[in-house]
């Protein structure tokens, strides 16, 4: 379906980089350089999360194949949405008005606007987003929108990585691991299944693969471990997505329109919910025809009557509600990791959560909170530092987008309720 | 039959034991919440119980290099850094440390400690959280107020007055005799105990503005208040406070009262010196700008070596600013560019004596530590290993579990005591009862149940449809 076929690419900043280069150059090859270029500058990409390592200056072939095949990617969408024409053999390209608008639309408005014309474009073609959204609001009964996909490592579920040796050791994971997943289906889809013959045919398809020996008592090679778990995480993501969802999409699809959706604001996937292992995925929208509350704005209108309305909370009607919020999860998470500092992204995932609202909402609103605390007009007082804690050490938090509050990436949060305040109620 | 006489069906018995008298103790004697907190009356909570052992490397270089140093040589150091040599810097002790140090200062006003060279008194300050004090002028009042919280004001007062109403009645001596510093202070400090023994105020003062060190203060000095009226005052430390935040506006006055005047004051009560003990002080720069970083650092040296000020000239004040190991890095370029750097390097390359670093505990000072607030609360006359109900491997399996790190430490004793109390079986605590008990304070993924709150989040579909959530 035609959802599927979409081009292969997750940040939407691609397509301003792509239009911010043909606006200046008509060579393709011009172009692409200058959005390598760019690329580089605003380190978009996966290299936006690599803060552990010095990024190598030696580009390598397979490195550069990557990049222009992310590069065709994003000229083809781009031409889907007839923002950039080209000639046939694709050597020289234009913008379109269309093009030349939405250019201009990032330059006056910023990306949050842009990401919202570029919604318009997609959901005309694809109406991927719709999908998205009603099944997510189809798939848990108690819950509205909240779709778990639960994923438990070894570790996790008490297996050391030193006591996993042989295929029997991991057929007893393995076990534990569908014990663990039937539990979850009940409690979220309020189904009871067997998976046993799911887990037999995996452990299976892992032997014929050559990653497991087939003599259960041999060792398998060490070097595959991530790759072995790896394979049994995706199985059963996938297994949940489509067998118990119903979903249509691939794992991969899944992914990558439900990040699209996260940098638009309209959707929160995550995989550092402090309280789930596994992914959370839930709406920031809902699709209506008309709604009473002033802290929706209409993004789109469907030939149905219906539309898209992504849930905008305004500050000043709702800052007793956030305050609220992330008093409530910092005490939660005060209680359960026993310490005075607590992680500030991980009360950004129990806030979002509990107020539906996206991470850059969160971290405006978290900025006018903290502003208001060093004036001193909360019923709380906010201490926000730098350091991770020691069990954070590690690398443990690539690819989660950092929290910047007063111009400082921050990383724990303390709160101390001040005199008379609205101390532990 | 009356009421009075019926009796219930069940009484309670004598013999029933306390909850932790099955292991000799009268209370669990760990804090549930291991931070200091100064104003506690808990001396759980309040730094109270202390294990000298534990961090005597640490306490034997403030010793030397500060305590027992002559104050009035000029070339004594003025300015020290206590480093957490863990990133993160918190919960090890160093609270409880500072609390202490202070103590052993202001026990005998450090004569103790340096065979009669020094009086000094000790202050604890701590920033507030939350990045309140980001300006020079900021720290100051809080400067202010923690020296106001040591004592330090009326117990210089009281000296003056002493000293001068021992000039004026020779036959002092035999009354306050037998008085403790404590009741001396709080008479010397009360108008009444004046009229009670016929002492006369106005002569008392007149004998005290003769002091040498007094010359050069101004007269809105809140020790000369009222001193050309026709009603003499009686001044207490509160007229200091008045007279800080009510006249004073000016941040510059501000810093002159505290790192002049007060400084004149104090010589005149006898101190040759004051330890200031800057906890946190990471709260600071952490909320600054670069610019208000280097500025800080300009006053700072300016008020503490090379400015106009009678601290800067005599060195009275000794700070001691104690942070975690990412600070050097934080305030590095601040303080070379203010030239604080030559004054005394935060980022020394060779060891130097200024620079203390507090390390983690080992494996005996747990021991230590843990025998220590057991002590506290051992009932007496028990008989018992002085770290019963635990075992030695329990203490450091516990140790393990949380990285040596006191506050964690202290935390999870603290629950393990009251599961054992629970489980009957439990005479003793040793390190498998510790690893059967993990998930009481595993952090880990294990507890990582999802516990999602039901109900509690927003659900945006009513919420659109304009229903009350």
């Amino acid at each position: 379906m035609a959802i599927q076929s979409v081009k292969k690419f997750y940040f939407l900043d691609y397509l301003h980089i792509l239009l911010d280069s043909i606006s200046q150059y008509d060579k393709r090859i011009d172009v692409l350089t200058s959005f390598l270029v760019l690329k580089r500058r605003y380190s978009l990409g996966e290299s936006k999360y690599k803060k552990l390592t010095v990024d190598t200056e030696d580009i390598t072939d397979g490195r550069i194949r990557r990049y222009i095949y992310t590069f065709n990617q994003v000229i083809s969408e781009a031409l889907e949405y007839k923002l950039v024409k080209a000639t046939n053999n694709l050597d020289s390209i234009h913008l379109t008005e269309l093009g030349e608008k939405l250019l201009s639309k990032y330059k006056e408005r910023g990306s949050v606007s842009f990401n919202e014309e570029l919604f318009r474009f997609m959901e005309d073609k694809y109406g991927a987003f719709r999908y998205l959204v009603s099944k997510l609001y189809a798939a848990n009964r108690t819950l509205p929108g909240l779709l778990f996909l639960p994923s438990y490592s070894p570790r996790q579920l008490g297996f050391e990585r030193e006591s996993i040796k042989t295929t029997n050791d991991f057929i007893g994971y393995s076990e534990a691991l569908v014990e663990k997943l039937g539990n979850d289906i009940e409690k979220y889809v309020g189904q009871r299944r067997d998976l046993t013959n799911e887990n037999q045919k995996l452990v299976m398809r892992l032997i014929k693969t050559d990653l497991l020996p087939s003599d259960y008592k041999k060792c398998f090679d060490p070097k595959k471990y991530n790759v072995i778990t790896k394979r049994f995480r995706d199985f059963w993501m996938s297994y949940f997505l489509q067998k118990v969802y119903h979903y249509d999409f691939s794992m991969n699809s899944f992914d990558l329109w439900t990040y699209r959706g996260k940098q638009i604001g309209i959707i929160h996937a995550t995989e550092f919910n402090p309280y789930f292992c596994g992914k959370i995925v839930y709406p920031l929208s809902v699709i209506m025809k008309s709604v009473e509350s002033r802290d929706f704005d209409e993004l789109y209108r469907y030939d149905d009557g219906y539309s898209f309305f992504i849930h905008k909370p305004r500050w000043s009607e709702n800052q007793e509600q956030f305050v609220a919020a992330i008093w409530e999860a910092y005490v939660d998470l005060r209680r359960t990791y026993r310490s005075y500092f607590v992680n500030l992204m991980a009360l950004r995932e129990i806030v979002c959560l509990s107020t539906k609202i996206s991470e850059k909402t969160f971290e405006d609103f978290m900025n006018r909170t903290y502003k208001l605390n060093l004036s001193g007009k909360l019923q709380i007082r906010i201490s926000l530092e730098v350091d991770k804690l020691p069990e954070e050490t590690g690398a443990m938090y690539l690819k989660r987008e950092p929290v910047m509050i007063d111009n400082k990436y921050r990383n724990i949060i303390a709160i101390d309720a001040t005199k008379g305040g609205r101390a532990e109620k | 039959m009356s009421k009075l006489l019926k009796k219930p069906q069940q009484l309670q018995r004598p013999e029933t034991i306390g909850r932790f008298q099955k292991f000799g103790l009268s209370d669990n004697p760990f804090p549930s919440e291991p931070y200091v907190n100064q104003d506690s009356t808990d001396k759980r909570m309040n730094g109270g119980i202390y294990e000298t052992e534990i961090h005597k490397k640490e306490f034997q270089q403030i010793m030397d290099c500060f305590l027992k140093q002559p104050q009035i040589e000029p070339n004594h150091l003025r300015l020290g850094y206590i480093i957490d040599t863990s990133y993160i810097g918190r919960g090890n002790g160093k609270s409880a440390f500072l609390v202490n140090l202070k103590q052993i200062i202001d026990d005998d006003y450090c004569l103790d400690i340096s065979d009669g060279t020094n009086k000094c008194f000790a202050v604890y300050v701590s920033p507030e959280a939350g990045g309140r004090t980001k300006t020079f002028p900021g720290f100051v009042d809080i400067l202010y107020q923690s020296i106001v919280k040591s004592g330090a004001i009326r117990s210089s007062l009281a000296a003056l007055r002493l000293e001068a109403i021992r000039k004026l009645y020779p036959n002092i001596d035999q009354i306050i005799e037998h008085f403790s510093d404590e009741k001396l202070l709080s008479d010397l400090d009360s108008e009444e105990w004046f009229s009670q023994n016929n002492f006369d105020i106005k002569a008392i003062s007149e004998e005290i503005y003769k002091n040498d060190f007094l010359q050069q203060l101004p007269d809105d000095f809140p020790l000369f208040r009222g001193r050309n009226s026709w009603i003499k005052p009686f001044i207490t430390a509160k007229d200091f406070t008045e007279h800080y935040f009510n006249n004073l506006r000016k941040s510059s006055d501000r810093i002159t009262f505290v790192f002049s005047h007060l400084v004149d004051y104090f010589l005149a009560a006898g101190f040759n010196g004051a330890y200031v003990l800057v906890d946190d002080f990471e709260r600071i720069p952490d909320f600054q700008s670069e610019r208000q970083r280097r500025d800080f650092a300009l006053e700072l040296r300016s008020c503490l070596f090379d400015g106009s000020c009678s601290n800067a000239r005599l060195g009275f004040y000794n700070f001691l600013l104690v942070f975690h190991a990412g600070v050097p890095r934080l305030i590095g370029d601040a303080w070379a560019a203010s030239g604080m750097e030559q004054r005394a390097p935060i980022l020394p390359k060779i060891s130097s004596k200024h620079v203390i670093r507090f390390e983690k505990l080992s494996k005996k000072q747990a021991i230590l530590l843990l025998k220590k607030y057991l002590a506290e609360y051992r009932i007496e006359g028990v008989e018992l290993d002085p770290l019963f109900p635990f075992t030695e491997d329990a203490v450091h399996r516990v140790g393990e579990l949380s990285e040596y790190n006191a506050a964690k430490m202290l935390k999870m004793v603290n629950e393990l005591l009251e599961k054992a109390l629970d489980s009957e079986d439990a005479i003793v605590i040793n390190s498998s009862f510790v690893d059967d008990n993990l998930d009481i304070f595993e952090d880990d993924s294990s507890r990582k149940q999802p516990i999602i709150k039901e109900g509690r989040a927003v659900d945006l579909e009513n919420k659109a449809k304009g229903r009350k959530q």
